[in-house]
């Protein structure tokens, strides 16, 4: 090896060494130019993409022919990439019975729904072709569409869709109900709710538990009160009530959980399929008879118009609500598209107001997050 | 290589010797360290910077206007505080209390909980705080059931903040207990023992020799303890808001749970934050520098001695299984019966009976269960290796040279601490989206976040331990004629490693728990761990979620031990 150098005479270039490195290391972070501040915006500047051109041809087709167009194309690109905030056991399900019928490869990205956005919108700002697919919640597949990421579909499927399933750039593939359920040994069928305002009774107080973030939930509600003819100040106070003593809970999975082990009574907003999956095994939960009307929220589908395998995009999406459909009533869900027997058909559902909560969902959750941390009663707008 | 000539002529030489003095190991490690650490803390930093500052329109404040102008600041500040501080004492408290029996003393069962001191660190945080909850909450837990004949119903509330308190502090102790172990293992008893032999009781000791010895330990613990509850989101999340306790973090979670997120609303939270830490780790180094007065590892022979407790042995011993069987067995117990239920209900006949072990059958049945656990076993091993020996050379930089500017290289260590899980996922994202390597979608940018999160806490080892080590041992090695980099292979790796052991140890296990920046940069194929106890969470599967943690806690258990058991190797022996 060799030997030690003098100790005196190492510090000057110790010192620069550590000045040019900090500043080449600024000089890395600085290049790029601003990271947040960019408006964000499509990625096609031009005209129509591969994918698009092909979704264009496929749209106006329709029965066996689209399948005969959709599936030699598909198996050619022989991979999709689908970006989901479907939960896993459902997913792997779905995936293993597309898989099964067609030989396609399906690489799957499952997140929750707000990162599923994050991702698809850092990927497309940066023109990286990551998936073919987005199958997520409909506020987020909303704020996709309004970042132009997503191409139109259309067929004889999506027109089979209700109207509140088919928007712009997406389309509902099913959908989560919210609605109370509550705790069997705590609550006789008797005193279970029977409508939304039951929640406000003040004998609930302690017992009732709300989510943090079902804002979309509270909006809809809101909307729906108010077309009854309720005032503003009668609806808020409705609210109040609720969080009066209510037992603030994140997540929903959390709040299944604390109702069956009897933390609380009432869950106000939890999805329908979780407490069913509880119910289904032996847990004292019950939300039946439902609340009316039910709330709906839709989760849909939309195609990229940056798609890598824009035919097995499409075959997907056709697949999902064709016999797919089928595949999500098994686990449990509800489907965008129901065919024969309606189990739902004397049920009210009303959709989540996904217009409302796009263009002032930062104001219904600044409000709906002061109802829930202090019951007082919120300004009416 | 050797040293310069001073045969050449006087300008050519001056720049030949320059260049060549440029090109030494010692230059060259210290410049690629100094690099790595500033580039992994600046990327995302700068990412935060230009968000909470700049937006479409240039400079603005708007952010900060967002994050504290809510009219409840007041009171969620207020909260934060009493939160953090509470934890970070009760987490001191036990951490060290436990550590001094551990190396210190005779004190008994030491096997036993060396290693079941680590167990809450392993359970993830929502397993740890619904486990309380099943255990302390004044409706349906199980302790309040046990003590309701003498103290009435609900006795104990864990919806609290005094709760919250108790939860996260027992939580994050293991990683004070890991810190304060390094620190007394580095310690030479004759100190203690002299002041003994002159008639000082034990207390005083303990309070005159033994804490100020090990204050820069405690100063790093104390510092990352506070930021590190600041930040805590499960303990505030599931305990607070049951009782509208709000807090920080939860304010993090709303403005960025908005899109597009409100990163100037989250940066300006974070650049509180940073403020304050900066403070923090200024303070440690100003106590810290204080020069040699916490070199306990000097030139001169020691051995660390257990010390005899005498008759206080059993108390010790007993009040240790008291501890134990509150903090570890008693959630740990929650989550295995919970693990072998069909749903969680009280204990009862009927519950027994139902009792099977179908999740963890259905464990086997969870694809890529086995990639994840590959996956997540080469990212933990991966940055923690690599984070250490950054830090070891790091920590030299920042304690033991005297190039200028060497407190940035540790304010740098400290910046991703501050800085939220998902903003730095979105950081790399963007940074490597558009990088011409093709890191993206692989599992090395998992790895580039790993090693970002956890620099703080390797930093923060690692210069506890190198505060201990006084400069003479390199020195005389020097003199000796070892090049830097034996001196620093040969004499300060092996008398660091407790501290470096207890931080790979720490960066190890809680790297098998990140999710907040793994769950956006993942791809199929390198899925982890983390992401299937978030896959079987959202699934609501959670008996299956506890048989998950059960596995995890046995797995981490079994690595740390034969960590522990390799580490006794190398390093300072015990008698």
């Amino acid at each position: 090896m060799n030997t030690a150098p003098p100790l005196s005479g190492r510090r000057m270039p110790a010192k620069r060494a550590v000045v040019s490195g900090s500043a080449l290391v600024l000089l890395l972070a600085g290049c790029g130019g601003s990271p947040t501040a960019t408006a964000p915006q499509a990625t096609t500047a031009g005209g129509p993409t591969a994918a698009e051109k092909l979704y264009a041809e496929v749209n106006g087709m329709t029965g066996q022919q689209r399948r005969d167009k959709l599936v030699p194309l598909a198996e050619k690109e022989g991979a999709l990439d689908l970006y989901t905030s479907m939960t896993s056991d459902v997913a792997d399900v779905v995936i293993n019975a597309f898989e099964d019928q067609y030989n396609v490869t399906v690489n799957l990205y499952r997140a929750g729904s707000e990162t599923v956005l994050q991702r698809v919108v850092q990927e497309q700002k940066a023109h990286y072709q990551g998936n073919d697919v987005v199958e997520t919640n409909a506020t987020e597949l909303f704020d996709l569409n309004t970042e132009g990421v997503l191409a139109t579909y259309d067929g004889e499927r999506r027109r089979m869709v209700p109207d509140a399933g088919r928007q712009e750039g997406w389309t509902a593939t099913r959908f989560n109900l919210f609605a109370p359920s509550w705790n069997t040994k705590l609550v006789t069928p008797d005193q279970a709710p029977k409508t939304w305002e039951d929640l406000a009774d003040p004998k609930w107080d302690g017992k009732l538990s709300m989510e943090l973030s079902d804002s979309d939930w509270y909006l809809t509600l809101y909307g729906y009160w108010k077309k009854q003819g309720k005032t503003d100040d009668e609806i808020n106070k409705l609210f109040s009530d609720m969080a009066t003593g209510a037992k603030v809970v994140k997540g929903h999975t959390v709040q299944g959980q604390l109702l069956s082990a009897g933390q609380f009574s009432v869950a106000a907003s939890n999805y329908s399929y979780i407490v069913e999956q509880a119910k289904a095994k032996g847990a004292p939960v019950d939300y039946l008879p439902y609340v009316e009307p039910v709330i709906a929220r839709p989760n849909g589908i939309g195609l990229m118009k940056t798609a890598k395998h824009p035919a097995a995009a499409m075959l997907f999406t056709d697949w999902l609500l064709q016999e797919g459909q089928a595949v999500l009533v098994k686990e449990g869900l509800t489907p965008a598209i129901v065919e024969g027997d309606d189990p739902l058909k004397d049920v009210e559902i009303i959709p989540i107001d996904v217009q409302e909560l796009t263009k002032n969902g930062d104001e219904w959750n600044k409000r709906y997050d002061q109802v829930i941390s202090n019951g007082e009663q919120v300004e009416g707008n | 290589m050797t040293a310069a000539s001073p045969a050449v002529p006087a300008r050519k030489g001056a720049a030949l010797g320059w260049l060549r003095r440029l090109g030494t190991p010692k230059i060259i490690i210290i410049l690629v360290v100094a690099g790595v650490i500033g580039y992994l803390a600046l990327v995302p930093l700068y990412y935060l910077i230009w968000g909470t500052f700049f937006d479409a329109n240039g400079f603005t404040l708007g952010g900060f206007a967002r994050a504290y102008g809510d009219p409840r600041v007041g009171g969620m500040i207020g909260n934060s505080l009493w939160f953090a501080v509470g934890a970070a004492v009760l987490s001191l408290c036990v951490g060290t209390a436990l550590a001094y029996l551990n190396v210190r003393t005779d004190v008994p069962f030491k096997g036993l909980f060396f290693a079941a001191s680590i167990i809450p660190l392993i359970i993830p945080g929502i397993l740890y705080t619904i486990a309380w909850i099943f255990l302390a909450s004044p409706d349906i837990g199980l302790l309040n059931k046990v003590i309701e004949p003498i103290f009435g119903p609900g006795f104990l509330d864990v919806f609290t903040v005094w709760g919250m308190v108790w939860v996260e502090g027992l939580h994050l102790s293991p990683i004070v207990f890991l810190l304060m172990v390094a620190a007394f293992r580095s310690m030479d008893p004759s100190l203690e023992e002299s002041a003994l032999m002159s008639g000082a009781s034990r207390w005083q000791v303990f309070r005159r020799i033994t804490v100020p010895l090990t204050r820069p330990a405690i100063v790093a613990a104390v510092l990352v303890m506070v930021v590190r509850s600041l930040e805590s989101f499960e303990v505030p999340a599931l305990l607070g808001l049951q009782n509208g306790i709000y807090v920080f973090t939860s304010r993090i979670y709303f403005v960025l749970r908005s899109y597009p997120p409100d990163l100037a609303a989250a940066g300006a939270l974070a650049v509180g934050l940073l403020v304050l830490a900066v403070i923090g780790v200024a303070i440690s180094n100003l106590v810290g520098r204080s020069g040699k007065t916490y070199q306990t590892v000097t030139g001169k022979g020691f051995r660390p001695r257990p010390m005899e407790l005498g008759k206080w042995r059993p108390v010790m011993g007993g009040a240790i299984v008291l501890y134990f069987f509150l903090t570890v067995v008693g959630p740990l117990l929650v989550l295995l019966y919970t693990s072998l239920l069909k749903f969680y209900q009280a204990p009862s006949t009927e519950a027994f009976a139902s009792m099977s072990l179908d999740n963890y059958r259905e464990l086997f049945h969870i694809s890529d269960a086995t990639t994840a656990l590959r996956n997540s076993l080469v990212l933990g091993l991966g940055s923690a290796t690599l984070v250490m020996v950054l830090m070891a050379v790091g920590a030299w930089i920042v304690v033991r040279s005297r190039i200028p500017g060497r407190q940035l290289v540790d304010h740098f260590s400290f910046v991703p601490l501050v800085i939220p899980g998902l903003v730095l996922g979105l950081a790399l994202s963007f940074v490597y989206l558009r990088s011409p390597v093709p890191i993206y979608g692989t599992i090395f940018i998992l790895l580039i976040a790993y090693c970002t999160r956890y620099m703080p806490y390797g930093m923060r080892y690692a210069v506890t331990s190198m505060h201990q080590i006084s400069a003479e041992l390199e020195e005389s090695a020097q003199v000796s004629g070892a090049s830097w980099w034996q001196t620093f292979r040969r004499v300060l790796l092996p008398l660091l490693s407790p501290g470096l052991l207890a931080g790979w140890i720490y960066i190890l296990v809680v790297s098998f728990r990140e999710l907040s920046s793994s769950i956006l940069l993942y791809s199929p194929g390198n899925e982890v761990l983390s992401i299937l106890i978030f896959e079987q969470y959202e699934n609501g599967q959670f008996t299956v979620l506890a048989a998950l943690g059960v596995v995890m806690v046995l797995t981490l258990a079994v690595l740390v031990i034969i960590a522990y058991k390799l580490g006794a190797k190398v390093g300072l022996r015990q008698d």
